[in-house]
């Protein structure tokens, strides 16, 4: 059984491309699946901090392509779950490191051991880009509800459309704020789909405990309270093949809102 | 009053006692005085016996003598004292040119040597009233060509034997001081010290590649010796794809050691040969290697490998250790998990730590504490 390859990818830096990448793997990983993530973001990895396992790294895809190591030897297993693994980015080299085939090359190697191999992107359209595209058959166009963002990812989009091996192509709407999107202040994530055309496999909300995972290396999807790592669960779901339908990702009402609410009506009437 | 066996060398515009060494041996050099008496005229600095012993040494390398020291400092004037030199108190200031003169008309020769730093000319008089200007350069080589004669005259050999010798030494001297002192070459004689940047194509990692016996083995956390808390196993498991490889040590024959004043970021990789000094932080992604020690003069947050030639004996100091990866020899271990100090270091409590190689594992001791 040969695995797919998915890369995730942006073109916009900074809507979270690598937090998806980190919290899907682990999802994934999870469910029972055998997943390796690939960090191409050579030169400014983060993958492995937001995993934690920066202090495990000896050799990198880099040492892999240069053959200073064996593929296996690079990979770095999860401290926590034993089918999710790392191939890390060499922090001390840059993008021309790595050409497109080698990294297709890898990639082939990798599918035939892991049900997923996820491919984190680095921003723009460049080398790097094209190195990550490469072994690819699916990709996951992350956006935000932002004229820019979304701007970067039609560009994506056309350019992934072009490749060949590129089967398929999905959009996730990443930090939605469902306030701003009642009060007309963002756009809301049909508005996106329509913008865009294009299948869509999630919606991320905006979530702080992003941020504390991000510090702690330890994805989101750990922890169960947290209504972006439960997307995220949906999301690694829908790439399984389920069919889940969309998170209600309005802030649920509590007891508190309800009073303001109660009192907010007495004083307009 | 000095009559005609005396050379009198004014020496009062000289600040330092490099300059007084260069102006002298300059000026014995290009007038021939062997045998006479040397009077130096000092300005208000002071001299050591050490500086006075190797202006006196100088002064016999040129066959004369030191026999009296003008100086208004009275520290200057008891080492001479105690070095049998005779001592004078300057007469009072008058205006130069008068007092070249008055010493004319006395008939005993004058030399002076104005050295100004901010002029690129050195303005040399006689009593002849001869006066030539040179440039720098050319002034600046003559005094290296004579230092070096009268180093050699020193060590007892004889300077015309071998010109060649010398000529490089004032060559090799002469390089131009900004390619001197911008290299980082200029800590030491270090042959192999590059810091690479990302964006640079070279990587000092294939020296790994010098390794032959690659022996499977596992990469652990490392511990700190002095808290037994730290000892006890904690939730790591063995992982047991990596290989580390092993190979005769080799030990650096010239155990150089390298200054560096900066701090290593993220992606910067520090090579050498020798030892590693650097005052300033290592932070996370950066990578030092070195054949002998390393020791950081601040937070050492990065990667660092000492004795990465197989030197098991090599050492890593820190003042405050958050090494993400510990590396001595063929021995590596890691930060334990969770103890990530943030990135930005708010305390200001340092403990010195130094990590060692015990039975093939890296442990952590505090400096000062055996």
């Amino acid at each position: 059984m040969a695995g797919s390859v998915i890369v995730i990818t942006s073109g916009k830096g900074g809507v979270g491309k690598t937090t998806t990448s980190a919290n899907i793997g682990t999802a994934l990983a999870h469910m029972g699946n055998k997943v390796v993530l690939i960090d191409t973001d050579i030169g400014l990895r983060n993958l492995d901090l937001l995993l934690g396992l920066e202090n495990r790294i000896v050799y990198t895809i880099v040492d892999v392509v240069e053959e200073r190591c064996k593929l296996k030897q690079a990979l770095v297993k999860d401290k926590k779950n034993p089918n999710l693994c790392l191939l890390a980015a060499a922090q001390t080299r840059d993008k021309s490191a790595v050409d497109a085939e080698q990294l297709k090359d890898i990639c082939e190697q990798l599918k035939k051991d892991f049900d997923y191999v996820l491919v984190d992107c680095p921003a723009g359209i460049e080398q790097g880009f094209q190195n990550a595209v490469a072994g690819a058959n699916e990709a996951i166009v992350v956006t935000t509800p932002e004229m820019s963002a979304i701007r970067d990812a039609d560009r994506i989009i056309g350019l992934l459309e072009s490749k060949e091996g590129v089967e398929k192509y999905r959009l996730l709407v990443n930090r939605v704020r469902p306030k701003l999107i009642k009060s007309n202040d963002m756009m809301g994530v049909d508005d996106v789909v329509e913008i865009l055309s294009c299948e869509l496999i999630g919606v991320i909300p905006e979530d702080t405990n992003i941020i504390t995972s991000t510090n702690k290396g330890e994805p989101v999807v750990n922890d169960e309270k947290s209504l972006a790592g439960q997307a995220y669960l949906n999301v690694a779901r829908r790439i399984m093949g389920e069919d889940v339908p969309l998170l209600d990702i309005d802030e649920p009402t509590t007891f508190i809102d309800k009073i303001k609410k109660f009192f907010a009506k007495k004083a307009q009437g | 009053m000095y009559d005609n066996e005396y050379f009198v060398v004014d020496m009062s515009s000289c600040s330092s006692t490099g300059e007084i060494i260069n102006s002298l041996s300059l000026a014995l050099e290009t007038l021939n005085h062997s045998g006479k008496k040397i009077v130096l005229k000092l300005n208000d600095g002071y001299l050591n016996q050490s500086q006075m012993l190797s202006i006196q040494s100088l002064i016999t390398s040129y066959g004369c003598i030191l026999d009296t020291i003008e100086t208004i400092n009275p520290e200057t004037a008891a080492i001479a004292e105690n070095m049998n030199i005779l001592v004078q108190k300057p007469i009072e200031k008058r205006v130069e040119d008068k007092t070249i003169n008055q010493e004319n008309n006395s008939g005993f020769e004058k030399f002076s040597i104005n050295t100004s730093e901010n002029n690129d000319i050195i303005a040399l008089k006689d009593v002849n009233g001869l006066h030539f200007e040179a440039d720098l350069d050319a002034i600046k080589k003559q005094q290296d060509e004579i230092n070096i004669k009268s180093d050699l005259k020193n060590a007892g050999i004889n300077p015309n034997e071998d010109f060649n010798k010398i000529e490089q030494q004032v060559i090799s001297k002469y390089k131009k001081p900004e390619e001197v002192i911008d290299t980082i070459d200029k800590f030491s004689g270090l042959t192999n010290l590059k810091i690479n940047s990302a964006s640079e194509s070279a990587i000092g990692l294939e020296e790994i590649e010098d390794y032959t016996n690659v022996e499977k083995n596992s990469i652990g956390v490392y511990k700190k010796a002095y808290d037994e808390n730290e000892l006890s196993p904690d939730d790591w498991e063995e992982v047991d794809f990596y290989e580390t490889p092993t190979t005769d040590p080799v030990v650096s024959d010239s155990k150089s050691t390298t200054y560096i004043n900066q701090t290593l970021r993220s992606g910067q990789i520090l090579e050498s040969d020798g030892n590693v000094v650097i005052i300033g932080d290592c932070h996370p992604g950066s990578e030092i290697r070195a054949i002998g020690d390393i020791t950081v003069w601040g937070v050492l947050s990065g990667i660092a490998h000492a004795g990465y030639k197989g030197n098991k004996n090599a050492k890593v100091r820190a003042l405050k250790m958050n090494a993400v990866q510990l590396r001595i020899a063929n021995c590596y271990s890691r930060r334990p998990d969770g103890t990530n100090i943030p990135y930005i270091i708010r305390s200001s409590i340092f403990t010195p730590e130094e990590a060692r190689v015990v039975d093939n594992e890296i442990m952590l001791f505090k400096i000062n504490q055996n």
